[in-house]
């Protein structure tokens, strides 16, 4: 287990590095000046060149990403170029409502997924089966903005229940943090819940089909004794990976429900370094983002050793 | 104000800022870069109370802005969000008041000398900072150094050579040429703000945010910004006992806050809702003519744009108050000049009008047939790609085809600084003074001059106009100088649009104004 783990460790900061290669490299790629940006439309070309100068672009780019790097493996981001602010500290700022978010979507996703999944897999082809699959369909086809929008009308505006938007830090009062938590994890939440219904249902059909539950049906087993032993715990390990792939995916991709709410996010963070080419907290929040990713893919693989000592095993000789 | 003079300018509108920016909104938030923060009036219709009237004392006004300040340094930001928030943070030496004049703020007077290139303010005594220090001269003169070299507006100062503080109260200025415009530039927007020599000194501002104005700021998140009234601001106000801004990038979001009551006051209104919100007696629509504009400039470098006859031909095809009407459906006022009607700087002159045969005869007579035109958008201000269909459309009727290039506004910013287009559309948010809005842009010299227009009697009217002393003498040259703009088609000049802000029926003693300053000071709210 400890080589293994030692193993996998080493795969995911190598892929860290490349992703930091990556992201360096197609930021500096993209059009735009962001010394430009930062400035506006009217500065005197003095101003404009000890801009450069001390954010370091006037530097060969690869003496730019051995500083950079050289600096974040200590911890250092760099500083914003439109805040002069340390990027961490942005970063840090936002870490809880990007993460309360992540977790409160893909937990409302899984209490939708597992059940309808589960349940559409037994009930194959009956009724309960077309209604989650035309649940997971109108999940995955309608965008999440358009969720967004349409929950806040109801529940804000014409039911008056929920909040339209906002964010409250859960450490200051956890009451408002979950009311004003629950449209937005609700909007991010029906995607990731209809993609993982999917999931849940073929990986369901795929162990309910294996030869060692008909057998055990075959023997007369009870079903629920079957479903629960022989199926559910087969069938729990691709939905774990997916789970914690989705996660990743989330976090990528929760930039849209954190404008729609105003949600003072990672994403919206990076969505606005995008557009002012404000690279040092754009190249900061994309590692942070890949660097989560892959510890929660470790994690998953790690938990998979837990449910299939196959795994284990076989990665150890 | 006193004595040797001074002029009273009328200056109705006066400073400038000239900005880009903005803050319009479009849903994903607006804006920056330069902005515009202050102040000038407006001649609005004020849909509420005047600041003075008796009202409730306290409570929190709680205001949704579209966007994250980018900074809290009044000085280098150039985000329309810091200015909103800073706006009564901060003050200047002089602001604009309701009719854009400037009046006395920090200070008290001043005197000109009779060339004008000597100015001595004079500063209100007893002023304190929110950590209170009391203001003197040399925070005066500290600001207006670090302003010259390393804030986002020191191109205002270049008239200025030298500051110096003559006694705790008085502050010179040695001007290298005569400036009627100077109070224009000292105090249009808080990016002029007087900050505390110490921030400067020690490096602290923008981490620290001590200013002079009604309300001191407490803490600022990602999320939120919280002010508290200042108890020995030098003003009447504020009677707030506070204000929350709340970042809510949204447009119809945020529009929802206001109606369900999250929050008391918001920063835009969608253009196509004004018209239907006016109507309802639940929100209040504040809504007056402003002073930014929108307009179209051609590649004066680039064939067969470097012909006049061409731009003209340009200009006639074109119909602004269709492009007015699709980008800000009632709440914009077709104008083919610059300046808003309203200024005491506006000309009235509509040469173009909308005529696709002149257009027609002017391109055969060119010989141009078959154009093709690169126009250049961003949807960083989403009335410029909704614009860009209209234009796209009528300049189809004259047999050009408009192919729109929508970018994102850095692109956006680094093309237009490169010159690679043919044409682009975009706005000047904020100007107030006539030489924001002609002399960067048209002269032949002018720093934001990108489609390259030359033309000596242009430079001439502006180099002129711009050491004037005489407002009258001064409107004439401008008069001249903008008929000769629009008939060279250097921009071709589309519509003023309206402010719009909204809030709520309990607030009460808040205006908005023509420059989108947003100021608090005599804002009161009922619980």
């Amino acid at each position: 287990m400890g080589r293994y783990l030692a193993l996998r460790v080493g795969q995911a900061a190598l892929a860290l590095f490349g992703v930091s290669i990556v992201v360096f490299a197609l930021m500096h790629l993209v059009p735009g000046d962001p010394v430009r940006a930062a400035l506006g439309t009217r500065f005197t070309p003095e101003l404009y060149e000890a801009l450069v100068e001390r954010s370091g672009l006037d530097q060969p780019l690869v003496v730019q990403y051995v500083d950079w790097i050289g600096r974040a493996l200590v911890g250092d981001l760099g500083v914003s170029f439109r805040t002069g602010q340390p990027v961490t500290t942005m970063l840090a700022q936002r870490i809880p409502a990007t993460a309360l978010l992540a977790v409160g979507a893909m937990l409302i996703g899984l209490l939708v997924a597992l059940p309808a999944g589960i349940v559409s897999a037994v009930r194959q082809g009956k009724a309960a089966d077309y209604a989650a699959n035309t649940f997971s369909q109108i999940g995955v086809s309608i965008p999440d903005f358009w969720y967004g929008i349409l929950l806040i009308l109801i529940f804000a505006r014409v039911l008056g229940w929920l909040p339209p938007g906002g964010y409250r830090p859960l450490t200051e009062d956890p009451g408002a943090a979950l009311r004003y938590l629950v449209l937005p994890a609700v909007t991010a939440g029906v995607v990731t819940g209809a993609i993982l219904t999917r999931f849940v249902r073929s990986s369901m059909l795929e162990a309910l089909n294996a030869e060692h539950v008909r057998l055990a049906r075959a023997k007369g087993l009870p079903w629920r004794y079957v479903l629960r032993h022989h199926v559910l715990r087969n069938a729990w390990i691709p939905i774990v990976t997916v789970t914690g792939l989705q996660l990743g995916t989330l976090l990528g991709g929760i930039v849209i429900v954190e404008i729609v709410f105003s949600w003072p996010g990672i994403g919206r963070l990076a969505l606005d370094a995008v557009e002012t080419r404000d690279y040092p907290v754009l190249q900061g929040a994309v590692l942070l983002i890949a660097a989560v990713f892959l510890v929660i893919n470790l994690l998953v693989d790690l938990l998979y050793a837990r449910l299939d000592p196959r795994i284990r095993v076989g990665a150890s000789t | 104000m006193s004595g040797m003079l001074v002029r009273t300018r009328v200056l109705a509108l006066s400073a400038a800022f000239a900005l880009l920016l903005t803050a319009c909104g479009d849903g994903g938030g607006g804006v920056d870069l330069d902005d515009p923060g202050a102040e000038p009036d407006t001649g609005d219709p004020g849909v509420e109370g005047e600041g003075e009237a008796a009202g409730p004392e306290g409570g929190t006004l709680v205001a949704a802005i579209g966007g994250e300040p980018d900074q809290l340094n009044p000085l280098t930001t150039t985000s329309s969000f810091a200015f909103t928030v800073l706006e009564n943070v901060y003050d200047t030496l002089v602001q604009p008041g309701e009719d854009l004049q400037m009046e006395p703020a920090l200070a008290e007077s001043w005197e000109t000398s009779d060339d004008l290139l000597t100015w001595v303010f004079t500063l209100r005594e007893g002023v304190t900072f929110h950590d209170g220090s009391e203001l003197t001269a040399d925070d005066v003169v500290a600001s207006m150094e670090y302003i010259r070299d390393e804030g986002a507006n020191g191109w205002r100062l270049e008239a200025v050579d030298a500051f110096e503080a003559t006694d705790d109260y008085t502050v010179t200025m040695n001007l290298n040429r005569p400036a009627p415009n100077l109070l224009e530039q000292l105090g249009p927007f808080k990016g002029m703000a007087i900050v505390p020599s110490e921030a400067i000194e020690g490096g602290t501002l923008g981490d620290e945010v001590v200013g002079t104005g009604p309300f001191q700021l407490t803490s600022a998140s990602a999320d939120v910004i919280q002010l508290e009234a200042y108890g020995d601001y030098w003003g009447e106000g504020p009677y707030l006992d506070g204000i929350e801004f709340r970042i809510i990038p949204d447009e119809g979001v945020k529009l929802t806050n206001l109606e369900t009551g999250e929050v008391d006051w918001i920063d835009s209104v969608p253009p196509e809702q004004v018209v239907d919100l006016e109507g309802r007696d639940d929100l209040v629509i504040g809504r007056t003519p402003g002073n930014d504009y929108w307009y179209m400039a051609l590649n004066n470098e680039r064939e067969p744009f470097d012909e006049v006859e061409v731009r003209r031909a340009i200009a006639f095809a074109l119909d602004p108050a269709a492009i007015a009407e699709a980008t800000n459906f009632d709440a914009a006022t077709p104008n083919e000049t610059a300046i808003p009607e309203g200024s005491f700087w506006y000309h009235e002159y509509a040469p173009f009008g909308h005529d696709p045969e002149q257009a027609q005869q002017l391109l055969d007579e060119a010989g141009v047939d078959g154009l093709s035109i690169d126009l250049m958008v961003t949807n960083e201000f989403p009335e410029t790609v909704t614009g860009a269909q209209v234009i796209a459309s009528q300049l189809g009727e004259v047999g050009i085809d408009v192919r729109i290039r929508t970018e994102d506004f850095t692109t956006w910013l680094a093309d237009q600084g490169e010159g690679d287009f043919d044409a682009f559309m975009l706005g000047w948010l904020g100007n107030i003074d006539p030489d924001d809005f002609y002399y960067a842009q048209h002269h032949s010299e002018g720093v934001n001059n990108f489609q390259g227009f030359a033309d000596p009697e242009v430079d001439q009217l502006l180099d002129d106009a711009r050491v004037e002393v005489d407002d009258d003498a001064r409107k004439e040259l401008y008069d001249q100088a903008a008929e000769r703009i629009v008939d060279q088609a250097s921009y071709i000049y589309f519509y003023n649009p309206d402010i719009v802000e909204a809030w709520s029926p309990a607030v009460s003693g808040y205006e908005t104004r023509a420059d989108s300053a947003t100021r608090f000071v005599d804002t009161r709210i009922e619980n």
